[in-house]
């Protein structure tokens, strides 16, 4: 029984089995040599075929295939070939026991060698230093990188530039996600009015404020000097600025039309009384500006401010197109936008200036310097909110006050901020990358500490703190994935179990079908247990299939309620927090739950690895980028699992540093 | 009422008088020429209004069609407006049978064509939508040629199981079938575009402004020589941007082009100017006032409002019978108690949307009301949330359009009927003289 219980439109299977090869394509390894794949795909005719003919076609095809896997365009040895990387997948769901899922015919030991062996016989090949070649250039096709800034990066640039905070009532609109699921692909990105409106808004108010305070504007402008040229002084001034803005020295052209804009503004009247610096008679006479230089500092400024050369990232090329490297320049954006998602300092831009980025070793200095900041916190804060679906954690989390009257801002904020620290700490600090997993400490304030039950000064400020002894440690128990996970009266095994497999260990897991059968009614109008109900669910093998991957690892953190704390017990009833794999693995609690995501390790790492280079690369992966994944496993293996590997193997693959234009359309 | 006091301005009236309190959008408000004495005919007023998640139909639609139709249990609140207002059924969306649940659903509700699946890449909704073409013919006649307006930002991630970038389900205005209009959430930013900040010296901050705006678009134009061919279209997404930014500087600087004067006295606009809202309910309130004060000040002549972004898990306990959140409650499974909750949730909108109604019919204007001159489509892309169905889709048409609307009545038709037929009769309404919208087949016969 496999057909669900209302069709669906046909063309609907169709156009999901469409994606799911393309995603399955870009998650295999490499390109293979012809004739071992011939080979390997009449094997694939010999052996394997009529065991998927007697295990997985009843299901797998026709208008409305289970899981929209439909296998029916899978009979011959010429379809295998030209597919080869969906047997990945079907691979990993055999191994798991997945599939075929519970209560359908189940493989014997030796079937299961047979495809295992046939799995492992697929023949690879090496195509790492390829990003792209005239054969594969059709891959990046329409791969936008000349992006704007997104609205994270442009918040902390202002900050990082001007050295005072944007206001926050100039609301910049928020940016969607697309590629691997970042902010930062390029083709996600778009700009209305509202930007450009907010934009100067923004940058008007933000100067006028910096110019304001004495301490600010010291920073912001050089010292003056009364025995040199005004005008030259000012021109210098903009060119300093404008080289931060826009991260590359400014032409003789850039800087003319920047004066203009600096003499228009002199010639105008000074009547806005907040144009003048307030600190006029507590400054001495010989180092201050005169006011009318500094209106046409604060203007021009303005002017760099609102520039497409400071919003978007411009990554200029040659007519002819091609695969070419960055400029250092180019590269030292790249990097701060993925270490910092800011621009750089004037340290990596001297780095890029002197040459010092054209090496891999200046290149993984300045990464190393770099994570060691502070404003590596973005790492945290940005990656790491987005990887796990945690950016709008403060507007989203919304537990039921009436169950949960403790819930307020306060605590969503901690449990933000607690997220944010022990990812970016992880590359901070330089630890173990399976720390994300299971880590033997936290990173609290004292608040957060109690809260989780360690022993703490209530104002014990931010600190990592042993829990040991705790069911705490990595992102899985936190606080914030725990309450992202439930609904907002309860815990949901269900959405955990999912959020772990998909945001964890890279698995998909279809939607529902439509029109989900309800349970009978006589079964619930009776007061049962949640897991009572989803075991009901999960008789029915349609539902099983999916479930039983979803519902144990849920059901491992059912020590945790809506709100992420500790119970033991559920409205008076002892919880249960066993969960049995379709594999016949059982385990008991979060402890154990965690060892079993640990010996599934390399597919956290493979897709922790694909996260950070497709939210560095801001664009989707393809299957050329899976080198690079590579690379990070094989790097943290080398590595102790240290968390920089990832980062340095991306700093340093090709495809980080170099780019494909396309031609230039004839003016 | 307002409309009949003594302390009346008219619109310029009340720009010159107002010092503090500016009232152009965005920019500052800037001496007007020789103040028009003729008040024309009220223009046409355009919302589209979007609400997530499907509804219960049989809760929904009502049994009879016609003028002597029974109010179904869902749109009990429009009792006291029901002669202002259409019940459409039987509208569908059909290019929206394939695809997800959600995505391929939402970003097509206002252009009705079929939305790209894809995470990112060659991004498409399949058209531009109904609100931003009115919007393109009307512009200039307005300071803001639209509003797009919600309560939540752009949902992040990409849905990787079925394919989708999330940010489909945030947008339904797109200005072309690959450009998504950014919709804002923030009402003191929406008060702030419509009625200015307070600054002083406007004329030359309006001047330093378009300066500065046309050395960007100088610099726009030497960067967007340097990229290549598929990153200019985003440097032309700026261009167009900076352009808009400068008309409305040009529509605040030169002679105010409409003969029709709106009447608003500056307490009212001073009155709506919005704090931090407290919740949901206070939020979408306080748009919706924005809305009519947009209106009412002929600010602009096209707004959308999305209430809640799509597959919106927003948890609806604050009413009363209702423990859970909307998406799930919308996935009833059948299930009497969730049905019932879930029902609650429609009649909740029903009610906002109500309430919207009679604001607008409150606001008087030439010889009828605000309402009279308007058209306010409220809908969803989907009908009940649990099957995803894009048919018979739940519609109402509130105002009467200048005349052109006959109100007051259910109006069915037979599945299949393309939503778009109702756009293109709303198009046409305004001018918008075109063959066909979308998947229209014919002019939906509202009239």
């Amino acid at each position: 029984m496999c057909r669900y219980p209302i069709a669906r439109p046909r063309a609907c299977g169709l156009l999901l089995l469409a994606t799911f090869v393309c995603g399955v394509f870009s998650s295999g390894s490499r390109a293979q040599d012809p004739d071992a794949l011939r080979q390997w795909g009449q094997r694939y005719e010999r052996e394997i075929l009529p065991l998927v003919q007697s295990h997985c076609l009843e299901c797998h095809q026709g208008d409305d295939p289970s899981g929209e896997f439909d296998l029916s365009g899978f009979l011959t040895a010429d379809s295998i070939v030209a597919k080869p990387l969906i047997w990945e997948q079907v691979g990993k769901r055999i191994r798991l026991n997945e599939m075929p899922p519970e209560g359908s015919r189940q493989f014997s030991d030796p079937e299961k060698g047979r495809v295992y062996a046939w799995l492992d016989a697929r023949p690879q090949e090496d195509e790492c230093r390829n990003l792209a070649t005239d054969e594969t250039q059709a891959w990046y096709k329409g791969f936008v990188m000349s992006r704007r800034l997104t609205k994270t990066e442009y918040l902390n640039a202002m900050r990082d530039l001007v050295g005072m905070e944007v206001d926050s009532r100039f609301e910049i609109p928020s940016d969607g996600a697309g590629g691997v699921g970042f902010d930062t692909n390029g083709s996600t990105l778009f700009t209305s009015p509202i930007h450009i409106e907010q934009y100067l808004a923004a940058a008007d108010d933000l100067l006028q404020r910096a110019f304001d305070d004495p301490d600010t504007r010291r920073a912001l402008l050089p010292s003056f000097e009364p025995s040199m040229e005004v005008t030259d002084q000012s021109r210098a001034a903009l060119a300093r600025f404008g080289l931060r803005a826009w991260r590359r020295p400014l032409g003789d052209g850039e800087l003319d039309r920047l004066m203009r804009l600096y003499e228009f503004a002199q010639s105008q009247t000074p009547s806005d009384a907040g144009s003048t610096p307030r600190d006029e008679s507590t400054e001495p006479m010989e180092t201050s500006w005169p006011t009318n230089a500094l209106n046409g500092l604060r203007y021009a400024m303005t002017g760099i401010l609102i520039s497409p050369n400071f919003l978007f990232v411009v990554e200029a090329e040659a007519p002819e197109g091609g695969v070419q490297r960055l400029s250092d320049y180019e590269l030292a954006t790249r990097l701060a936008l993925f270490l910092w998602s800011s621009v750089p300092d004037e340290e990596l831009l001297a780095a890029a200036a002197e040459g010092r980025l054209a090496t891999e070793a200046g290149v993984l200095d300045e990464t190393r310097r770099m994570l060691a900041d502070p404003r590596a916190r973005a790492l945290g804060e940005n990656f790491g909110l987005q990887w796990l679906g945690l950016s709008h954690f403060l507007t989203s989390a919304k537990p039921d006050v009436e169950v949960f009257p403790e819930f307020d801002q306060a605590l969503a904020q901690d449990l933000r901020e607690e997220v944010v620290r022990t990812i970016a700490g992880v590359f901070q600090e330089n630890r173990p990358l399976l720390e994300l997993i299971d880590s033997s400490t936290i990173v609290a304030n004292g608040r957060l500490a109690r809260y989780y039950g360690v022993d703490a000064e209530p104002d014990a400020d931010w600190q990592r703190w042993d829990v040991t002894s705790l069911p705490r440690g990595g992102v899985i128990t936190a606080g914030a994935v725990l309450m992202h996970t439930s609904y907002p009266r309860r815990t949901s095994p269900v959405l955990r179990g999912r959020w772990l497999l998909e945001e964890v260990l890279g698995a998909r897991v279809p939607p529902p079908p439509p029109g989900v059968p309800p349970l009978e009614e006589s079964v619930t109008e009776q007061v049962v247990s949640l897991r009572v109900r989803l075991e009901l669910h999960r008789r029915n093998p349609e539902c099983a299939a999916c479930h039983n991957r979803m519902d144990p690892l849920g059901f491992g953190l059912e020590n945790f309620d809506a709100l992420g704390r500790w119970r033991d017990n559920d409205h008076g009833v002892a919880i249960d927090a066993q969960g049995t794999l379709p594999g016949g693995q059982t385990f008991q609690g979060p402890d154990e739950l965690k060892q079993v995501v640990l010996s599934r390790s390399e597919d956290f790492q493979r897709h922790f690895s694909r996260k950070m280079l497709g939210f560095a690369l801001g664009r989707e992966l393809t299957k050329f980028d899976d080198c690079v994944v590579d690379d990070c496993l094989e790097a943290l293996a080398e590595g102790e699992h240290r968390s920089r590997a990832v980062v340095e193997t991306i700093v340093t693959s090709f495809a980080f540093q170099h780019r494909y234009f396309k031609a230039a359309e004839a003016p | 009422m307002s409309h009949s006091s003594p302390t009346r301005y008219t619109r310029r009236r009340f720009l010159r008088s107002a010092q503090a309190m500016l009232a152009l959008p965005f920019l500052p408000s800037l001496s007007r020429g020789t103040v028009h004495g003729a008040e024309g005919t009220p223009p046409l007023r355009n919302a589209f209004i979007y609400f997530p998640n499907g509804v219960w139909e049989r809760g929904w639609k009502p049994e009879q069609t016609g003028a002597d139709y029974q109010l179904s249990p869902s749109l009990e609140p429009l009792e006291a407006i029901r002669s202002k207002v259409l019940v459409l059924s039987g509208l569908d969306k059909k290019h929206s049978h394939g695809g997800d649940g959600h995505y391929a659903k939402t970003a097509n509700f206002l252009t009705g064509m079929p939305v790209a699946k894809t995470t990112g890449k060659d991004i498409s909704s399949g058209g531009i939508s109904v609100d931003q073409l009115i919007a393109q013919h009307l512009a200039g006649q307005t300071p803001l040629p639209s509003l797009e307006l919600g309560t939540e930002p752009v949902i992040s991630g990409v849905d990787s199981n079925v394919g989708y970038t999330r940010l489909y389900g945030s947008h339904i205005s797109w200005q072309t079938p690959s450009r998504p209009v950014a919709k804002e959430i923030n009402p003191r930013v929406v008060y702030e575009r419509l009625f200015g900040r307070k600054v002083t010296d406007d004329q030359r901050r309006a001047e330093s402004y378009r300066n500065l705006l046309d050395f960007v678009l100088d610099d726009a134009a030497a960067v967007r020589q340097r990229l290549g061919r598929d990153d200019q279209f985003k440097l032309d997404e700026y261009l167009d941007s900076v352009r808009a930014v400068e008309m409305q500087i040009e529509y605040a600087t030169r002679q105010d082009p409409r003969e029709w004067e709106p009447n608003v006295a500056p307490e009212v606009v001073a009155a709506h100017e919005p704090g931090v809202p407290g919740d949901f309910r206070e939020h979408i309130d306080i748009m919706l006032n924005l809305m009519v004060l947009a209106f009412q000040t002929d600010s602009t002549r096209v707004c959308s409002l999305m209430f809640a972004n799509d597959v919106s898990g927003r948890n609806f306990s604050f009413l009363e019978g209702v423990n859970n959140s909307h998406h799930e409650l919308s996935h009833h499974e059948n299930n009497e108690a969730k049905i019932q909750q879930y029902q609650l949730i429609n009649r909740w909108h029903t009610e906002v949307f109500a309430r919207f109604l009679e604001r607008l019919d409150q606001v008087q204007e030439g010889e009828g009301t605000l309402l009279d001159h308007s058209l306010v489509m409220f809908g969803s892309s989907i009908s009940d949330g649990n099957r995803h169905d894009p048919d018979n889709l739940p519609i109402l048409l509130g105002g009467g359009g200048g005349g052109t609307v006959a109100s007051g009545r259910h109006l069915a038709w037979d599945q299949q009927t393309p939503l778009c037929n109702l756009y293109l009769a709303l198009l046409r309404r305004n001018g918008v003289d075109v063959e066909r919208f979308g998947d229209s087949e014919e002019e939906l016969a509202i009239g």
